[in-house]
C-alpha cells in the first residue's frame, strides 16, 4: 500500500493513453495539487506533456494541435466549464479522467456537448486525494468542523477521498471508528454507504484477512499537533510550513531569490528522502557531510586542466548542478531551522511541552511555564501552545491556575481572539471530549510505565511523546483494541489481526503521526499501514481548525460536488 | 543422480583452485598467497566480503548500515536517534496493482452517438440538395420563375400559410416584411435573418473530388476556408439564401474538414524531431553494447561498424537540436506574434530536447581510434595469455585432487555453475573488464579465447556441456543445462542493457 505510488500510476496512465504526440494536461485548482505533489514538471515534460493549464482560468488559447488531457474533480463547476469547452473546443482531442465517481446525468451533459466528437475517452480514475507520503495522504480541509458537528461540505468532500483511498488501493476495508465521537460514526456511515451503493466498483481479490478502516476523532488527541517537532519533515512544517510539498522561505532573512519558495519533494530529493525522518541532531551532521562533498567536488572541478578533467566534469555536470540546487536548499532550510530554534528558545520550550505531555509534575511544570512566559525569546505562539498544553493536562488538577497563565498572557500583550484559543482547546479536547485516556493516569500500567520511565530518566527529553494514535494502532495489530470503544460498522468482526489498515484522522493528523506509523510499520512485520487526515496540521492550522469547531463559523469554501 | 551429488563439494574450497582448505583464516591466507594477482583481487574481495557478512549473522550481529549516522546522533543537541534509520521509501520497492478505473466512455458515446447522428443525418441531407442547387446545368438565378420551381423540386418548401410570424426573430410577416424560404431545409424566414451562402463556399463543402472517408461519414476536403458573412444583393455572385440552422450545420462541416486537413509549422517539425529521437533510442541500443566491447579491446563487433553507426547518432542528435531550434523560433518573427502559450509550448519541446540529448549525448563515449584500438587488442591478447598460463599452473594442482572427477564434466551441478556465474555478474559491475573464468574444472580453461565476454564465454561452455551430456543420453541434465542457458542468455541481455544504458 502506497498512496504516491497508486496517484503517479493513475496520472502515468492517463499520460500513455492519449498516445504519442503535443499533450496539455488540463486540471483544476484540486487536481494541480494532487498531480503536482507527485511529480516534477520535468518529469511530466519526458512524457511529453508541454502545457499545464487550469479549467477555470480565462485566456486559454486554441490550439487544435494539441491533446488534452483533462483531470478534474466532478464538481457541478468543472463539468458545467468542461461541457462549455466541449461546445467550443480549443484542442483537438480530449481525454478526460474524473478523480472521483460522476453521475450519469452528468456525462449525458457533456455527451450532448460534444458535439463536435472531440472526446476519446471519459473516465474515472480514483486519485481523489492528496498523497504526501507513500503512507500519508491528506484532504487539504481545514475547518472541517461546523461547531462541533461536520460542515456538510467537509463531509462530503471527506466521503469522497477516503472511498477514493479505497479504491485507489483497491481495497474494500472492514470499518471501525472511534465510539466517542458522533462525527466518526457519521463518516463511518456515509463511506459505508456509499460502497454499498456502488458495490461492484467496490469488488476486489478477497484477501485472507480483510483490511482495516479505523476512523479517528482529533479531539481525543488535541496534544500533538501542540507539540513543536524535532525530526524534520515535521518541524519544517511546524516552523515553516509545507503546502503540497512547497515551503516558503521569502521571510529568511538574506535568501536569494531563487530560494523564496522551494520545493521538497522525497521523490526527487534524495537528501530529503534520506533525512526527512531524522531528528535535527543528525541533520546536522548530515548536511555537514553534503556540505564536504559538494565542496570536494566543486574543488574537482575547480581545476579543468585536461582533456580527462574535462571529460568527467562534462559526464558529471547534471548531476553537479542538480547537487549544488540540493545543497542550497537544504542548508538554507536548516539553516533557518537553527536560526529559529535559537531566536525562540525552542530547546526549552520544547522541553516544557514533552513534560507537560508526558509527565505528571503539576508544580515544576507550571513553574517552567511561568519562567517561558516571562522570557523574551519565547514567541506569543509558543507562550499559547504552553499554556493550552496546560490547560489540557492539568484540567481537573485541583491547583489548576489557568486563569492566571491566560492572565499572564494578556499582559504579554496576546490578543483576545489567541487567548480564546485556551478554553476553545479545552472544549475541543478537553476531559469531556475525550473518549479515551489521552495521558494515561487512570490505566494502571500505562501509569506504573510512565512511572518506571521518570524513574529511569528518559533518553531524549525531546522526543517523549508517544502520540495516542501510535497505542491505538498497537492495540489494533494485536487485536487488542476495544470493541467497546471502536466498534465495528455492521455486524460482522475481524477474526485475525489485521494486515493492512487504512487510519483516518477527522480534523487532520500530523506528521509525528505519520513517522510513528511508518516505526509500527516497520517493528511489526507483514503490517501495513496508510495514515490519513482531513488536512496534515502544525500548530498554525491547529488553531484555524480549532477556531473553526469554537465559533461554528462556515470555513473557507471547500469544493465539493453537489 | 547419486554421482551428481557425490559431485557438490563442500568445504573450505578455494574457489580459483578448489582446494580445501579447511577453515577460513586458512582459506584466505592460502588465497592471498597463492591468487595475489591483480585479477583475482576482486574475486578475493568478495570472498572476503561474503565471509564477514556470514561472520556478521554467525553472531547474531545485525546488518547495520546506518551504524555511522548512529554514531553521530549524539552531536548537536544531544538528541538521541528515533529514527532507525527510517527511510522515505521503505516500501518502495513492493509491486502495487494501478488503482481500481471505471470507464464511461462507452455511456458517453451513445449518448453523444444519438444527437450526433442526427447532425449527420442533417448535414447529409443538406449536401446534398446544395449540391443540386449549384450544378452547372441548373437554371440560371436570371430565369427567376424557372429557378424558383426549380428549387422547389429540390426541397418541399413550407407553405406561407403556416406561419405568421418569422421563427427566428418574431416579427409579423407583411405586404413589405415578405416570406423568404431557405433553399436547404425550406423552412421559411423574414430577409433580416436570411443567411446566404455563396457558391465557392458550396462548391468546397460538396465538391465530388473530395471522397467520402469510411469511418467517420465525413468528406475529405482542402483549401482555405471561405467568408459566409458577406451578403450579397440578388445581382452579386450567384448565391444560396438559406436559415441558420442550416448554416450552423454548415459551419460545423467546415470546422470539422478544416481540423482534420491543416497543420501547423510546428506540427510537422515535432513530428519530424521525435522520428529522430524514437532513431536515436534504436541506435543507442545497437551503439552501447558496441563501444564497451570495442573499448574493452574485444574483438565481438567490428570498429568501422560502430564509427558508423556513431556518426549517424551524432548526425541525429544534430538534427533534434536544429528541429527543436527552429520550434523554438517559430513565430519569433512573424507579423503576428506568437501567444505567451504558444511561446511556452515551443520553450518545453526545446527543453525536452535538450534533456534528451544530455541524457544521452554523456553516454556517448568516443571510441578508440585504429592504433589504440590494437593496442587495446594486444594488451587484452597478452592479459589471456598469461591468464592461461596461470590456470594451467593451477589445473595441474588441482588434477592430483580431482582426478576422479574428470572425465564426469558434463555432469558438473549447475550449484557450482550458479555460483560462478554469480561471481561474474558481480565482477561485471565493478568493471573490472578482467576475464572471469576462474574456479572452473580446469580441463575446460582452454576453451575459446574468441569469446572474449565472461559471459558469452560461460554460455560457450555450457553449450558444450549441453553437446557432452546429449552424448552421453543425459537429458535430465541437458534439460537442466539448457534451462541455464537460457537464464544466462537473459541475464546478458539485460545486463548489456542495464550497463550501458
Amino acid at each position: 500500500m502506497n498512496v504516491i505510488l497508486a496517484i503517479k500510476q493513475y496520472i502515468s496512465k492517463m499520460i500513455e493513453e492519449s498516445g504519442p504526440g503535443m499533450k496539455v494536461l488540463l486540471m483544476d485548482k484540486e487536481t494541480t495539487s494532487i498531480v503536482s505533489v507527485v511529480y516534477a514538471q520535468s518529469e511530466i515534460l519526458q512524457k511529453e506533456v508541454y502545457l499545464f493549464e487550469r479549467i477555470d482560468a480565462g485566456g486559454r488559447e486554441t490550439m487544435k494541435h494539441l491533446k488534452c488531457i483533462c483531470f478534474l474533480r466532478p464538481t457541478r463547476e468543472n463539468v458545467q466549464l468542461l461541457a462549455e469547452e466541449l461546445r467550443m473546443p480549443k484542442y483537438g482531442l480530449y481525454y478526460i479522467y474524473f478523480s472521483n465517481v460522476i453521475s450519469k446525468q452528468d456525462v449525458k451533459v457533456l455527451a450532448e456537448a460534444d458535439d463536435q466528437e472531440v472526446v476519446r475517452e471519459v473516465q474515472e480514475f480514483f486519485g481523489d486525494y492528496i498523497a504526501v507520503n507513500p503512507q500519508l495522504f491528506t484532504l487539504n480541509i481545514t475547518g472541517c468542523y461546523q461547531g462541533l458537528n461536520w460542515s456538510q461540505n467537509a463531509l462530503k468532500r471527506t466521503v469522497q477521498g477516503l472511498t477514493s483511498v479505497l479504491l485507489s488501493l483497491k481495497k474494500c476495508p472492514m470499518i471501525r471508528y472511534q465510539n466517542s465521537s458522533e462525527m466518526a460514526r457519521q463518516l463511518a456511515e456515509n463511506v459505508r454507504q456509499t460502497i454499498s451503493k456502488d458495490a461492484a466498483l467496490f469488488e476486489f481479490r478477497k484477501t485472507d484477512v480483510p483490511p482495516v478502516l479505523l476512523i479517528l476523532d482529533r479531539r481525543d488527541d488535541a496534544v500533538t499537533p501542540l507539540l513543536n517537532q524535532w525530526t524534520y519533515q515535521a518541524m519544517v512544517h511546524e516552523l515553516l510550513g509545507i503546502y503540497n510539498n512547497r515551503i516558503n522561505l521569502s521571510n529568511v532573512p538574506g535568501v536569494s531569490r531563487d530560494l523564496q519558495e522551494v520545493v521538497l519533494s522525497a521523490e526527487h530529493d534524495e537528501f530529503y528522502a534520506n533525512n526527512m525522518y531524522l531528528n535535527f541532531g543528525e541533520i546536522g551532521t548530515n548536511i555537514k557531510e553534503l556540505m564536504e562533498d559538494f565542496q570536494s567536488k566543486s574543488q574537482s572541478h575547480a581545476k579543468v586542466e585536461s582533456i580527462s578533467d574535462m571529460k568527467a566534469f562534462i559526464e558529471n555536470y547534471p548531476q553537479f548542478k542538480k547537487m549544488s540546487g540540493t545543497v542550497a536548499k537544504h542548508v538554507t532550510v536548516v539553516g533557518e531551522l537553527s536560526r529559529l530554534v535559537g531566536k525562540q528558545n525552542l530547546l526549552e520550550v520544547s522541553e516544557a511541552e514533552q513534560e507537560l505531555a508526558c509527565q505528571d509534575d503539576h508544580s515544576a511544570s507550571l513553574q517552567k511555564i511561568k519562567a517561558l512566559l516571562s522570557n523574551d525569546k519565547v514567541t506569543q505562539l509558543d507562550m499559547l501552545r504552553l499554556v493550552m498544553l496546560y490547560a489540557l493536562r492539568y484540567e481537573s488538577h485541583s491547583n489548576n491556575d489557568v486563569s492566571g497563565l491566560v492572565e499572564t498572557l494578556k499582559r504579554k500583550g496576546i490578543s483576545d481572539k489567541h487567548r480564546t484559543m485556551v478554553s476553545a482547546v479545552l472544549e475541543f479536547g478537553g476531559r469531556k471530549a475525550r473518549g479515551s485516556d489521552l495521558f494515561g493516569s487512570q490505566d494502571p500500567v500505562a501509569f506504573t510505565k510512565k512511572l518506571f520511565k521518570g524513574l529511569k530518566g528518559v533518553e531524549n527529553v525531546y522526543t517523549q511523546h508517544k502520540p495516542l494514535l501510535n497505542s491505538i494502532l498497537d492495540q489494533l495489530i494485536k487485536g487488542k483494541l476495544k470493541e467497546a470503544a471502536y466498534p465495528y460498522l455492521g455486524t460482522s468482526q475481524l477474526k485475525d489481526r489485521p494486515q493492512e489498515i487504512i487510519v483516518f484522522y477527522i480534523g487532520g493528523t500530523t506528521y509525528e503521526e505519520s513517522l510513528s506509523v511508518l516505526q509500527l510499520a516497520k517493528s511489526s512485520p507483514g503490517v501495513r499501514i496508510i495514515l490519513g487526515g482531513t488536512s496534515v496540521h502544525n500548530l498554525k492550522s491547529f488553531l484555524e481548525e480549532i477556531s473553526a469547531a469554537h465559533q461554528g463559523h462556515i470555513p473557507s469554501q471547500i469544493s465539493s460536488r453537489r | 543422480m547419486a554421482e551428481t551429488v557425490r559431485e557438490i563439494r563442500e568445504g573450505f574450497l578455494c574457489p580459483v583452485c578448489m582446494k580445501d582448505l579447511g577453515t577460513v583464516t586458512q582459506l584466505q591466507s592460502h588465497f592471498e598467497e597463492a591468487h595475489s594477482s591483480t585479477e583475482d583481487k576482486a574475486v578475493g574481495h568478495q570472498i572476503k566480503e561474503l565471509f564477514d557478512k556470514a561472520k556478521r549473522t554467525l553472531l547474531g550481529k545485525k546488518e547495520d548500515n546506518y551504524s555511522s549516522t548512529q554514531g553521530l546522533s549524539s552531536g548537536a543537541y544531544g538528541v538521541a536517534t528515533s529514527s532507525d534509520g527510517l527511510r522515505y521509501n521503505i516500501d518502495y520497492w513492493e509491486p502495487q496493482e494501478t488503482g481500481q478505473i471505471r470507464s464511461r466512455t462507452d455511456e458517453f458515446r451513445a449518448l453523444r452517438g444519438s444527437r450526433v447522428d442526427r447532425y449527420v443525418v442533417e448535414t447529409n441531407k443538406l449536401l446534398i440538395r446544395m449540391d443540386k442547387l449549384i450544378a452547372p446545368d441548373s437554371p440560371p438565378h436570371s430565369d427567376s420563375s424557372k429557378r424558383k420551381a426549380f428549387e422547389k423540386t429540390v426541397v418541399m418548401w413550407m407553405p406561407d400559410a403556416d406561419l405568421k410570424h418569422c421563427p427566428t426573430c418574431g416579427r409579423k410577416f407583411s405586404i413589405t416584411k415578405r416570406r423568404h424560404h431557405c433553399r436547404l431545409c425550406g423552412s421559411i424566414m423574414c430577409d433580416r435573418c436570411s443567411h446566404f451562402l455563396t457558391y465557392e463556399y458550396a462548391r468546397k463543402l460538396t465538391d465530388p473530388a473530395f471522397q467520402f472517408d469510411g469511418d467517420s461519414g465525413f468528406l475529405k476536403r482542402s483549401g482555405s476556408s471561405s467568408s459566409l458573412n458577406s451578403m450579397f444583393s440578388s445581382e452579386g455572385d450567384p448565391h444560396i439564401r438559406c436559415c441558420l440552422e442550416c448554416r450552423k450545420l454548415l459551419e460545423r462541416r467546415e470546422q470539422l474538414l478544416d481540423q482534420r486537413n491543416k497543420k501547423p509549422a510546428i506540427v510537422l517539425l515535432y513530428g519530424k524531431m521525435k522520428e529522430c529521437t524514437d532513431e536515436c533510442e534504436r541506435l543507442l541500443e545497437t551503439y552501447l553494447p558496441m563501444s564497451e566491447s570495442l573499448s574493452a579491446g574485444e574483438s565481438t563487433y567490428r570498429l568501422q561498424e560502430a564509427q558508423i553507426i556513431r556518426t549517424k547518432l551524432l548526425r541525429q542528435y544534430d538534427v533534434i537540436d536544429q528541429l527543436s531550434k527552429k520550434i523554438v523560433g517559430l513565430g519569433v518573427n512573424a507579423e503576428e506574434p506568437q501567444s505567451m502559450k504558444q511561446m511556452a509550448i515551443q520553450k518545453s519541446i526545446r527543453t525536452f530536447a535538450t534533456g534528451f540529448i544530455q541524457d544521452n549525448m554523456i553516454g556517448l563515449q568516443s571510441l578508440p581510434s585504429e592504433e589504440q584500438y590494437q593496442k587495446l587488442q594486444d594488451a587484452r591478447k597478452a592479459e589471456i595469455q598469461k591468464r592461461i598460463a596461470m590456470e594451467r599452473a593451477a589445473t595441474i594442482e588441482a588434477q592430483e585432487k580431482e582426478k576422479r572427477e574428470r572425465d564426469k564434466v558434463e555432469n558438473r551441478d549447475s550449484m557450482q555453475e550458479k555460483g560462478l556465474r554469480q561471481n561474474n555478474y558481480d565482477e561485471q559491475t565493478e568493471r573490472t573488464n578482467s576475464q572471469v573464468h576462474r574456479g572452473w574444472k580446469p580441463a575446460e580453461n582452454s576453451v575459446r579465447v574468441t569469446n572474449e565476454d565472461p559471459m558469452l564465454q560461460q554460455m560457450e561452455i555450457i553449450r558444450s556441456y549441453i553437446k557432452q551430456a546429449k552424448q552421453a543420453n543425459k537429458w535430465d541434465e541437458v534439460k537442466m543445462l539448457e534451462e541455464n542457458l537460457r537464464d544466462l542468455q537473459r541475464e546478458y541481455a539485460s545486463q548489456q542493457r542495464q550497463t550501458w544504458s
